[in-house]
Order: C-alpha cells, then structure tokens, then sequence
C-alpha cells in the first residue's frame, strides 16, 4: 500500500480506514499461520521419511512449477503497478488474468500428479495435495477480487487486493523451495 | 523511513525471473550441502523482493515489512536445512 494511495484516501474517515487495514493484516497473518503450519508439517514429515518424501518429489512437475512460479510473479509485478497508480484497470486485469493463467497450469500439472500421489496413500502426498491445493483455491478467489475491484476501483480497494495478492505470491514463493526443490 | 531510491518495478521482477532461473538450477546442478544453502538464500531473495520491492512496505511499516521479512527468513531456514542434512545420511 504506498504513499500516493494513501494520500488520496478519503481522511475524513481515517478511524474506519485504520479499521479495515488492522483487519486486513489480522487477515493476512492467520493465513500466513495456517500456511506456515502445514509447510512446516511437510518439513517435518518429509524429515521422518526421506522415501516417501523422494516418491512424491519423483511425481512433480518442476519445469511446470517453474514457469508458474513466473507467471505468478509476473502477475505480482502488474498488481503492484496497479498499487502505484499506473493505468489501474489494465493492471489489475493483467495481474487477474496471471492468476488464471497460474491456476491454467496447476490444473495441467494437476492432471498427471495427482492420480499417481492418490495411488501412493502417503500422509506426505496428501499434504501436497492440501498445500497446493489451498494455495490454488486462494489464487482463483483474489484473481476474482482482482476482477471486481478493476471494475470499479478505488484506492483503498487497489491497495488491499494488491496486498493480499503480494501475499499469494510471498507464500508461493515459499511452497516452492520447501515442496518443490531439493 | 521513504526511499527516492527504491528500485524500479521492472528491475524487481527481472531480479525474481533471475533468482527462480537459479533455484531450478540450483536443484538439478548442486550437491546436497550446497543446494541447501541455495535454495534458502535465493528464496529468501525472492520473498524479500516481493516485500520491499513491490509491497515497498518498508515506506509504511518498517515493522511489518521486517515481520513478513522474518517470517520468510525462518521457513527458508528450514527448507534448506532440511535440504542439506537429506544428503549427509
């Protein structure tokens, strides 16, 4: 949420605007908590058995994850022009359609992952499953969000969706060296 | 604390396409006890970019922006010590 926006918000309300962003980080942090803990799940049980952690990272789509992992950047780079004033509508439609793109990808990778980690019946591909999958259901949801504030948006409104979908990213970015890489 | 100097939006996401290129060479290149490494530094990067580069929270809260930043650091951590202790067994 930058400096520009925020001086064009409204300040005659500035008790209910400092409202919304405490319940906005409020927000922000219990989604970082929960996906911390089952990242953190995933640590530890890959920790208790390398095997089944080296099976369910034979059955992911790397080179997939990684140009997702662009795309989702990319999308990032477009909601923070957004967040900055740039030409607003293009840039959150940009950042929105990332999203899909993103969830586009997943779904490929999805396609062949999946049965084949069901097949295993492993606690740890299961987690996978829950991990990524939550992280898609909440790329799908804010692209949405992106969408509805680009069709009327105001500062206040850019500000908060390019914040939780910086926080998309960020959690993103740590799924993929904690499930994906090494 | 407000920076004239932040780095341009462009500059940061050539910077997250540079670090992703390298954890995913990173994987396939490194033995174990380096890839660890690596990988921690490289996503902490990355995290780190997306905080200060574009949620430029830092300009607003230097807390927060050090939290998210801390949080990031941790898991990062983890991973990468989990990383390199799988290739020392």
């Amino acid at each position: 949420m930058n400096v520009a926006l925020r001086e064009g918000l409204d300040t005659t309300q500035p008790e209910a605007g400092s409202g919304i962003e405490l319940l906005l980080w409020i927000l922000i942090w219990s989604e970082l908590a929960v996906f911390g803990a089952l990242l953190g799940a995933f640590l530890l049980l890959g920790m208790l058995d390398p095997a089944a952690l080296a099976a369910v990272r034979g059955e992911l789509d790397l080179p997939l994850a990684g140009i997702a992992t662009a795309i989702l950047v990319s999308s990032g780079f477009f909601a923070a022009r957004a967040a900055s004033g740039w030409q607003p509508l293009g840039n959150l439609i940009a950042a929105a359609l990332g999203g899909l793109i993103f969830c586009g990808l997943k779904i490929v990778a999805f396609t062949h992952e999946l049965p084949a980690l069901a097949a295993m019946e492993a606690r740890l591909a299961e987690l996978y499953m829950l991990i990524v999958g939550f992280h898609f259901a909440h790329v799908l949801f804010v692209a949405g969000l992106l969408l509805l504030v680009a069709w009327r948006p105001t500062p206040r409104h850019i500000a908060g969706v390019a914040t939780i979908w910086h926080l998309i990213d960020l959690v993103w970015l740590l799924i993929l060296p904690v499930v994906y890489l090494g | 604390m407000r920076s004239s100097r932040a780095l341009p939006l462009p500059a940061i996401l050539i910077c997250l396409f540079v670090a992703t290129g390298l954890s995913l060479v990173a994987v396939s290149v490194l033995p174990a006890e380096f890839r660890g490494a690596a990988i921690a530094a490289l996503s902490l990067t990355k995290a780190m970019l997306v905080v200060l580069g574009f949620m430029r929270l830092q300009r607003e809260s230097v807390a927060l922006a050090g939290a998210l930043i801390g949080y990031a650091a941790l898991i990062c951590l983890l991973a990468g010590a989990r990383i390199a202790l799988s290739g020392i067994s």
